[in-house]
């Protein structure tokens, strides 16, 4: 007999229960994006994966506190963007990484998709130097709503704000964004 | 989607994200031997009734009743009163818990963190002041766990035991509590606005005040006093 995959419902309610493994199944459907989450965040790979761990573990002890049926996701992640936020602001002037396109690495570890090949490498580079040069508060918000595919909703959650704040700060954002790219164009 | 909107989105493939760790293979073990301790409602300890039934309406209560206090037991928030008569309280009536919300907008309501002995199968908030946290169905809860914030309710919440009532002081992380059992009936009595008003309530359990830092909690139940302190000692 085959059995169909736990939903998430079912897999958040066994953890409750102290199911380990149904835990671990969850880490590993969220892991990339709580760690992309936390490196956007610190721009910096240690920084963002203590962070992701370390907000695991604190939703696996806040588990018992976890309203039944709400989403997941957003929770963890609201969990994932305050550790983040908290190893930004006590990296100081630690370096952080600017993004970077995968294209411009020296090693060709992941592959374009056909949709990312469609940008020359000269267009994402100009994309992602503009992005840079927004505001912190502006550039998380278009990296949340567009590079992580997050909801209005999520984006909330985890920047702490409105979502009417997401939908004014993304939409200010790119304004900046449009006039920065016109200005370098 | 505007044409720098794709580009964007277009961009999503292209970052040159670090590798995500493996989290999983390296938490899900750890997380499982240490398992959060929460203690779990027992079902043995709550099975057997219904507890607190909140009537509808709002009575007054008679000069009479008023005064025939006889004892007066004081908790920060909180007052019981003992009196010979009790005031006549509907016996079926649904329950008056207030409005049924998140937890969040609960906590956000009423401008303070929530306790609980587990999560609560409904929480609700009346009057922006009293969260009531509900174990079991609602209509049949098994266990309710009201609190609210002593310091701005001073005198604003009392409890009236009947004469058949046994009240008894206990402590509770060092803290001092009530613990009402033996009469089913209890009437919550508030005094907003300056005025007494009494909310009938009825149950077939007993009840435990008592005061935690800022806030007084009320657990009822089908407890006896060893349990419900058991219980009120787990509250976190």
């Amino acid at each position: 007999m085959v059995s169909r995959p736990l939903t998430e419902d079912e897999l958040v309610e066994q953890a409750r229960q102290g199911d380990g493994a149904a835990f671990g199944t969850l880490i590993r459907d969220h892991q990339e994006i709580a760690f992309r989450t936390a490196y956007l965040i610190t721009r910096n790979a240690a920084d963002a994966e203590d962070a992701a761990q370390t907000a695991f573990v604190k939703a696996y002890d806040a588990l018992p506190r976890f309203r039944r049926g709400a989403p997941w996701r957003p929770w963890l992640l609201a969990i994932v963007a305050n550790e983040a936020r908290n190893r930004r602001r006590s990296a100081g002037r630690r370096e952080h990484l600017a993004l970077r396109a995968a294209h411009d690495l020296p090693s060709g570890d992941a592959a374009p998709s056909p949709e990312g090949s469609l940008l020359a490498a000269e267009q994402r580079q100009t994309l992602l130097a503009a992005l840079e040069t927004l505001r912190e508060e502006e550039r998380l918000v278009l990296s949340c709503r567009y590079l992580l595919d997050l909801s209005e909703e999520e984006t909330a959650v985890a920047l702490g704000v409105r979502r009417g704040t997401v939908k004014s700060r993304t939409s200010r954002a790119l304004g900046r964004l449009r006039t920065q790219l016109e200005e370098e164009g | 989607m505007t044409e720098l909107e794709l580009r964007l989105t277009s961009l999503r493939e292209e970052i040159a994200f670090p590798e995500t760790p493996d989290l999983a293979a390296r938490l899900e073990r750890e997380l499982a031997a240490r398992r959060p301790t929460r203690p779990r409602l027992r079902p043995l300890a709550i099975t057997l009734a219904v507890l607190v039934a909140m009537a509808a309406g709002v009575l007054v209560l008679s000069p009479g009743a008023r005064s025939a206090f006889l004892e007066i037991f004081r908790l920060e928030g909180a007052t019981v009163e003992r009196v010979e008569d009790l005031p006549n309280v509907p016996t079926t009536e649904r329950l008056q818990l207030g409005e049924r919300v998140s937890r969040e907008e609960a906590e956000r309501l009423l401008g303070f963190e929530l306790v609980d002995l587990g999560e609560p199968d409904a929480v609700f908030v009346r009057d922006e002041r009293i969260a009531t946290l509900v174990y079991g169905p609602i209509e049949r809860p098994r266990l309710v766990l009201s609190q609210l914030r002593g310091s701005i309710f001073e005198g604003f919440v009392k409890k009236t035991a009947g004469a058949g009532t046994r009240v008894d002081e206990v402590t509770v992380k060092g803290e001092r509590g009530l613990f009402v059992s033996g009469e089913q009936h209890f009437v919550m009595f508030r005094d907003e606005f300056g005025r007494i008003a009494d909310e009938p309530t009825y149950l077939a359990g007993n009840t435990l005040l008592w005061n935690r830092g800022p806030l007084l909690l009320r657990l009822e139940g089908d407890l006896d006093r060893t349990e419900a302190l058991e219980l009120a000692r787990s509250v976190r």
